[in-house]
């Protein structure tokens, strides 16, 4: 047992962090222009996208958690949504897709050809995937799909629909007949969150993902998602962190740093406490993805849920400690609190997450409690 | 990063589970439970600490020439979910197993170590721990408790407050003031006292739960040999600020997340067994979500405990890192305490042996006690202040 990353993937982290650094539209104050197209190429040349590839499809064939700080590091770094969505399907396609799948896509997920935006909610339905309407049928796939990130990016849209009765995810080509894309008018513009309509839209050869029936695959994308997302939540409190407490070393007030200031240092003792807690959570669920143990959905809720909150209370918590600076446009704290708000509510918020903890909990309970009786 | 255990670890967990089995009373924590009254429960912890120690199970990571199994870190925390898993009794020698030991074992004398480790892992001496003061709590370094000097022979005035298990112990480690003109961290020793020796009378003081956990311990003209002390005289705020890392430490909070993690599930067995108007208590949305919040903030503790044991294992010192172990611990915990008093709804207020009590009313003792967390070793407000400026660098 070690809970400990290797140096490999502690630099891998450093890595993509240094290379997103380079890119200073990513975290520009205004929202509208900060997406950067280049920067895809740039995480592709790097070889991101080949890293959870197996090497029989021209990949590295790393895990999750080999990948964790590198995801994150793209939190951190405000990287545009499309890598974190990319990694997430690549994830579903090496586990659940059919060899088929694997051999046409994975060879182009590697070299950064492939880009893969995840059309999963939808309008009037909560978070739960089990309740889509989306449906694929003879004529092809039709319903409408919400806040898809980078969707007008992306070169393939997997879509949570209704096939044969059961849920599974289903690839749709974005330039398909009968997909329109639509931008939203949202709180984080650098996320490209688009409305998504499918009308009757037409579908690629081995369009579902996996076999009809064969289960797991959209449990697994909410659980890879959830994680994903949790684990680029806490990139982005663990910079929010650094940014407050440098601000409260320099910015002096009553001839002091505030920092000195009890009020002050306390509050970023407690978010220290509260990243160092959320990275615990989201490290641990990245293993439980990376070797598929039982606890796999729980750990992937709790980490969601947890860092979730975690993320928004930091991100708020340092606002408030840049007073009136941190209330500007300029300073571009702003671009954390919106993309933050954007994570919590992917792939199920706190609420949702801690309700999925319940029933898995209680599940263990009474299988123990069974074992015990028996 | 790997979660999984190696064969040699496996091994270690089922030669413990098959010494468990036979060790525990039968019908354990479903017909049997521990002794109601203090003293008698005290009694009984020291029976299972003692049963533990016969069997081997006792400082399993403590060098085995000292009375230790010489077990890794990962095996500690092996123990320690074993013991969960069967609800195992908590042991009276937490003080000596968590902090005397530890702190003997990196500063003692070989002569201090060969004498005392044995005897505090086989229980034979309990200890419990001289620090704070009525004057000197958060601010620690302000202790006045005097040892003066004489020959072969320190005498010890003054007065401990806060002394947990002092009537049950045979040995206390405490700070004192060894140089009153030095500026007040560099004047203090940390001396090992025979709790026998003459001079040393001990009150009782009740806390907020009505237990008697804790006492005022008074030091009147008391001889310590000059071989009891810990390190150089005058050394003693270093030597004592190690044996607080190790009371905020990874081990000590593996070991209470047991305990909470074994309350939790049976705050959730209440809720599912209780009526609440015409569905169960565990239908509630609310309930729910305050629950699962518990379950999760609960696993952190583990995770926490878990990656920081790590850390030492790659070679990481110890450090302001137990503050953070601490802080959170503490504050989760009585968060799920406060959980369970509004989970129970109106019959909350209602405690053991009432028959309307909800759960047992088991639940009123342990929040009352929930309320300690965030004083003892070390008040959050001062594990915030150590995050802040050593761990942060914020300035003082």
């Amino acid at each position: 047992m070690n809970f400990g990353f290797n140096e490999e993937q502690k630099s891998l982290g450093e890595t993509v962090a240094a290379l997103l650094a380079d890119f200073p539209a990513l975290t520009t104050p205004d929202p509208a222009e900060a997406r950067d197209p280049a920067v895809w190429r740039a995480l592709a040349d790097l070889g991101l996208f080949a890293l959870l590839v197996p090497e029989a499809h021209g990949g590295v064939g790393l895990t999750l958690v080999d990948v964790a700080l590198a995801i994150e590091a793209l939190g951190a770094g405000l990287a545009p949504p499309i890598a974190a969505s990319t990694l997430i399907a690549t994830d579903i396609i090496v586990r659940e897709g059919t060899a088929q799948q694997q051999a046409s896509l994975l060879p182009r997920i590697a070299t950064g050809d492939l880009r893969i935006a995840l059309a999963v909610m939808e309008n009037g339905q909560g978070y739960d995937p089990g309740a889509v309407q989306t449906v694929m049928g003879g004529n092809g796939i039709t319903g409408s799909k919400i806040l898809v990130p980078d969707a007008d990016v992306a070169d393939l849209l997997l879509v949570v629909a209704r096939v044969d009765g059961r849920v599974g995810l289903v690839l749709v080509a974005h330039d398909a007949r009968g997909v329109s894309i639509r931008h939203h008018a949202d709180i984080d513009p650098s996320s490209g969150l688009c409305e998504v309509t499918l009308d009757g839209a037409a579908l690629m050869d081995g369009a579902v993902i996996g076999h009809a029936g064969s289960g797991d695959a959209v449990t697994r994308l909410m659980d890879a998602g959830a994680i994903v997302y949790a684990g680029m939540a806490m990139g982005m409190a663990g910079r929010m962190l650094d940014t407050a407490v440098d601000y409260a070393k320099t910015r002096v007030q009553f001839g002091q740093p505030i920092g000195a200031f009890q009020s002050i240092k306390h509050r970023c003792a407690d978010m220290a406490v509260a990243v160092e807690a959320g990275r615990s959570a989201a490290y641990y669920a990245f293993w439980t993805a990376a070797e598929n143990v039982p606890d796999r959905s729980r750990a992937a809720s709790m980490a969601k849920a947890y860092c979730g909150e975690v993320a928004r209370d930091v991100c708020n918590e340092t606002v408030q400690i840049h007073g009136g600076m941190g209330f500007t446009w300029e300073l571009g704290l702003h671009r954390f609190l919106r993309r933050t708000k954007v994570l919590e509510h992917g792939f199920g918020n706190h609420v949702w997450h801690y309700e999925r903890i319940m029933v898995e909990t209680l599940a263990v309970q009474s299988a123990v409690e069974a074992a015990r009786a028996a | 990063m790997d979660f999984s255990y190696s064969p040699q670890e496996e091994r270690f967990r089922a030669e413990l589970r098959a010494w468990l089995a036979d060790a525990l009373p039968r019908g354990w924590g479903e017909t049997v439970f521990e002794p109601e009254d203090e003293d008698e429960r005290a009694m009984f912890r020291l029976e299972w600490e003692r049963k533990l120690h016969s069997g081997g199970w006792s400082g399993i990571n403590w060098p085995v020439e000292y009375g230790g199994r010489g077990a890794t870190l990962v095996e500690r925390a092996i123990f320690a979910e074993e013991m969960a898993r069967v609800g195992a009794p908590e042991g009276l020698n937490i003080i000596g197993h968590n902090l005397a030991g530890p702190t003997i074992l990196l500063f003692g004398t070989e002569e201090q170590k060969k004498y005392f480790l044995p005897r505090i892992l086989s229980s034979e001496d309990v200890w419990c721990q001289g620090f704070s003061e009525p004057n000197a709590g958060s601010d620690l370094a302000s202790v006045r408790t005097r040892a003066e000097r004489r020959g072969d022979k320190f005498i010890v005035n003054g007065q401990k407050i806060w002394t947990s298990f002092a009537q049950y112990s045979q040995w206390c480690f405490a700070l004192v003031r060894t140089d009153p003109d030095a500026p007040k961290h560099k004047g203090l020793s940390f001396l090992l006292i025979d709790m026998k020796s003459p001079g040393i009378s001990i009150r009782p003081l009740r806390q907020i739960s009505g237990e008697c956990e804790f006492n005022e311990t008074f030091f009147d003209d008391v001889e310590v040999p000059v071989e009891n002390i810990v390190g150089d005289i005058n050394d003693g705020w270093r030597i004592a600020m190690t044996t607080l890392a190790y009371e905020r430490g990874p081990e000590d909070a593996l070991g209470r997340q047991i305990r909470f993690s074994q309350e939790l599930e049976k705050l959730i067995g209440t809720t599912a067994a209780t009526r609440r108007g015409d569905a169960m208590l565990i239908d509630d949305p609310i309930v729910r979500q305050k629950l699962a919040r518990a379950v999760t903030e609960v696993e952190v503790m583990r995770l926490n405990a878990v990656r920081t044991f790590s850390k030492y294992l790659n070679g990481d010192d110890r450090g302001p890192d137990a503050s953070i172990i601490k802080l959170y611990w503490s504050h989760a915990a009585q968060n799920m305490y406060e959980a369970a008093m509004d989970i129970l709804g109106p019959t909350a207020p209602i405690a053991a042996p009432d028959p309307l009590s909800t759960g047992g009313g088991r639940f009123q003792l342990s929040y009352l006690q929930s309320k300690a967390f965030t004083i003892y070793s070390g008040s959050s407000e001062i594990q915030r202040n150590i995050i802040g400026e050593r761990m942060l660098g914020l300035p003082r």
